[in-house]
């Protein structure tokens, strides 16, 4: 009952499903019981994929998309972090912007991007602004707990062997709280790639979102399953290369997977 | 040096006065309850009292400093620093230089015997290895006072027997003056100098007994009629309050 | 005693607790007022509160809000449904059966950074503009964290309350029903709690984007029209209902693990 069956395969393992499905996929197109017109079979949308590629004409759609959320998502992280922290070890800080992250938190954040488009137009300003604001919560609040729940032991330990009150935040409270800020800023990557992608639904010249989108509209299916497929990809390499430069950088945490 | 203290809202002590000179090795054991860790906390300027002063070297204690160092009974070591790391906080906080510091940590770990681990994090060791670690920073930064709140109550007993046999080592080669908090009679009486005996519900001294027999190394104390003795008349002396404590109805 | 470094912390009545958590809220707004009818802001992008505020009591008032909020709901509550349906049974087979865990994980795990909004086009195509379509989206979402809670939570059951379970004599069947749903009740929840504000935003921004009907659209609509009044409180409708939906949530919580360690 308890013998362990990962070993033999490894990381072959967790590819076979997915190159079953879409082993399926082709199958069943190739068979005929997979209409072109609800889904065009793989090797159509591969051959799409490659001559995007190939051509080049992703990539400064890629650079758009990915330039628009790791702005906005490295604001969120530095802003957040600093934040979370100074509310939950300062009384008139967390006084102060509580009531705002109270107020914006039930509030969906890509319903906010309209109100960002005409508050700051339709650029790439506006979407990362949202970016930024919709990352920023979950950043903080990991922060804020984090900061707050530190354990009291290891803060006298470090007063008993001459800390000052102010050092005590950097050299203390913030690797502290690493582990759990470390947890915020992956949920905000993922809360990321979705406001970005819904802001460039709703309005864009260029990006991931917008080439989805118009091929989409033309009925280019091929393309637009070519481009969601090389977005997913992406999606799955950003948090593999997150948690792997986590394990690298912060090797001293005892990780859960 | 002097410490007198008093009682707090909730009455967790009363009516403390225990003075405790240079180089004594005080052990406080007592039920649960009774304050024990509480009189350390004050000590250590963790917390302020309601009431009474607490005196060191004659000036009032403001709270914590390096000249009375703290070692706790686990947790305390911080997770993202190496063993030497840990050690070296404290030497950093002085603005040691670094040629320094390096000769101060390896002298302490040599002193803890935990040669080769100094690169590993906490979460690699054993709960033995980290108090070993705790010790050794803590004495790095050469308190006047060590304080220790259970510091082997984590651990097997085996390991703890091992500790208890090292701390005796590293006391009698740099005595300090050393405060040791513990539920363990036995431990107690074989570490302590003096023994302090608390009773519960308020917190209080109940009674105070010398040993004023020498424990040697490596002696098997089982078979010191002396401390057999010392041990049960301590023993019995806290049986009495964790009875008392029964028979009042309060669980403990 | 004091803790030397915590500020010390009276004990606030009831009503006082209160105030202090609404008060510095209430402060904001006003500031928003002030600062709107001083025009240091352009009202025309960030009207002042209280004519939000009238515009919504209107909008409510004249009925107008109640079929775009009819439709948001019921597709949300729908997809929801159906992921809850699908997703928790689905997962527990995945914490319980080996076969089921070694295909579907690694399944799940890549398709989760996707954001399946990206399928707006391809679920239109499929499913027409309309309700359909959004619910299908609001269903594919939910999926996520529902299997992954469930999954996680039918793994993590401790095998000693099966092999307790089963040295009594229990049936596989009998060990799943009494023994490991119970169990993995609390984890199979808080992926509940996440779906819910999941389906929500997703129904909303399906209707930002495809058009049709709900709360999305209007708001869409309003902002195109110039109205941000109507968008404001449209928008602010949108957080009530979000925030309600997780409330209630959160409370049938503690009728459906009232007896579980840890919080009800």
């Amino acid at each position: 009952m308890t013998t362990p069956r990962r070993t033999w395969l490894g990381p072959l393992a967790s590819v076979a499903p997915l190159l079953i499905v879409l082993a399926a996929w082709q199958l069943a197109s190739a068979a005929g019981a997979l209409p072109k017109a609800v889904l065009p079979a793989l090797t159509d949308v591969a051959k799409a994929l490659a001559a995007l590629i190939g051509s080049g004409e992703i990539f400064p759609h890629t650079l758009a998309s990915l330039a628009r959320a790791g702005i906005g998502l490295a604001v969120a992280v530095v802003v957040g972090i600093a934040l979370g922290i100074a509310m939950a070890r300062m009384r008139v800080v967390r006084l102060a912007f509580e009531p705002f992250l109270l107020l914006i938190y039930p509030v969906p954040k890509p319903a906010l991007i309209p109100l960002f488009m005409i508050w700051l137009g339709i650029g790439d300003f506006s979407k990362i602004a949202v970016i930024a604001l919709g990352c920023l919560l979950p950043v903080v609040t990991a922060a804020f707990n984090g900061a707050r729940s530190v354990d009291e032991v290891l803060l006298w330990s470090a007063r008993a062997r001459g800390v000052s009150e102010r050092r005590l935040l950097w050299r203390v409270v913030l690797p502290a709280t690493l582990p759990q800020i470390a947890t915020g800023v992956r949920t905000a990557l993922a809360i990321s790639i979705i406001i970005l992608v819904s802001s460039e639904f709703l309005s864009s010249q260029e990006g991931l979102g917008y080439l989805i989108s118009s091929y989409g509209g033309v009925g280019a299916d091929d393309s637009m399953l070519a481009v969601v497929i090389y977005l997913a990809a992406i999606g799955y390499a950003l948090d593999r290369l997150y948690l792997a430069a986590l394990r690298r950088f912060m090797s001293w945490h005892a990780f859960a997977h | 040096m002097r410490y007198g203290a008093g009682a707090n809202a909730v009455t967790a002590l009363e009516r403390i006065d225990l003075s405790v000179d240079r180089n004594e090795f005080v052990t406080i054991v007592g039920p649960s309850g009774c304050g024990k860790s509480t009189l350390l906390y004050l000590v250590g300027g963790f917390l302020a009292p309601s009431a009474g002063e607490l005196l060191f070297e004659g000036a009032p204690i403001r709270g914590p400093g390096p000249e009375r160092g703290i070692v706790f009974q686990r947790y305390s070591l911080f997770p993202w620093l190496t063993v030497a790391g840990n050690i070296a906080f404290g030497l950093e906080e002085r603005g040691m230089r670094a040629a320094e510091r390096e000769r101060v940590v390896a002298e302490h770990i040599r002193l803890v015997h935990l040669e080769g681990f100094a690169d590993r994090y906490p979460r690699e060791l054993s709960g033995g290895m980290q108090q070993r670690v705790a010790i050794a920073q803590t004495l790095a930064c050469q308190p006047a006072v060590l304080l220790m709140d259970e510091p082997f109550g984590a651990l097997d007993a085996q390991t703890r027997r091992i500790l208890q046999d090292e701390l005796r080592r590293i006391w009698r080669r740099d005595t300090k003056t050393v405060l040791f908090v513990t539920h363990d009679v036995e431990e107690a009486v074989a570490l302590g100098t003096r023994i302090v005996v608390m009773a519960a519900r308020p917190g209080r001294i109940k009674e105070i007994a010398t040993r004023d027999f020498e424990v040697r190394e490596g002696e098997e104390l089982e078979a010191n009629p002396a401390f057999v003795a010392l041990k049960l008349r301590i023993w019995r002396s806290v049986k009495e309050e964790v009875d008392a404590a029964r028979s009042a109805g309060i669980p403990l | 005693m004091r803790s030397r470094t915590e500020p010390s912390q009276g004990e606030p009545s009831r009503a006082a607790g209160a105030l202090a958590r609404y008060l510095p809220i209430g402060v904001l707004l006003l500031a928003w007022e002030l600062v709107t009818r001083l025009g240091w802001v352009n009202p025309f992008v960030f009207p002042p509160v209280s004519e939000i505020l009238l515009r919504w009591i209107a909008l409510i008032g004249d009925g107008s809000m109640f079929t775009p909020l009819k439709d948001t709901l019921w597709r949300a509550l729908t997809g929801l449904a159906g992921a809850i349906a699908v997703g928790v049974p689905l997962g527990i087979l995945m914490g319980r059966q080996r076969w089921a865990e070694w295909f579907f994980e690694p399944l799940f795990s890549f398709a989760f950074p996707l954001p399946k909004i990206a399928l707006i086009p391809l679920f239109v195509q499929w499913f027409g503009l309309f309700d359909l379509s959004k619910v299908m989206l609001i269903f594919t979402d939910c999926l996520f964290p529902l299997v992954v809670f469930s999954y996680h939570g039918a793994k993590g059951v401790s095998p000693i309350y099966v092999w307790s379970a089963q040295a009594r004599g229990a049936s596989r069947w009998r060990v799943l029903r009494r023994v490991v749903l119970p169990m993995a009740l609390a984890s199979v929840y808080d992926g509940v709690l996440v779906a819910v504000v999941v389906a929500l935003l997703v129904a909303v921004v399906t209707e930002m984007v495809s058009g049709g009907s709900g709360l999305g659209q209007t708001m869409i609509r309003a902002y195109r029209y110039g109205d941000v009044r109507t968008a404001f409180a449209t928008l602010l409708t949108i957080s009530l209902i979000g925030a309600a939906l997780y409330r209630v949530a959160q409370a049938l919580r503690g009728r459906f693990l009232s007896w579980h360690v840890g919080e009800a």
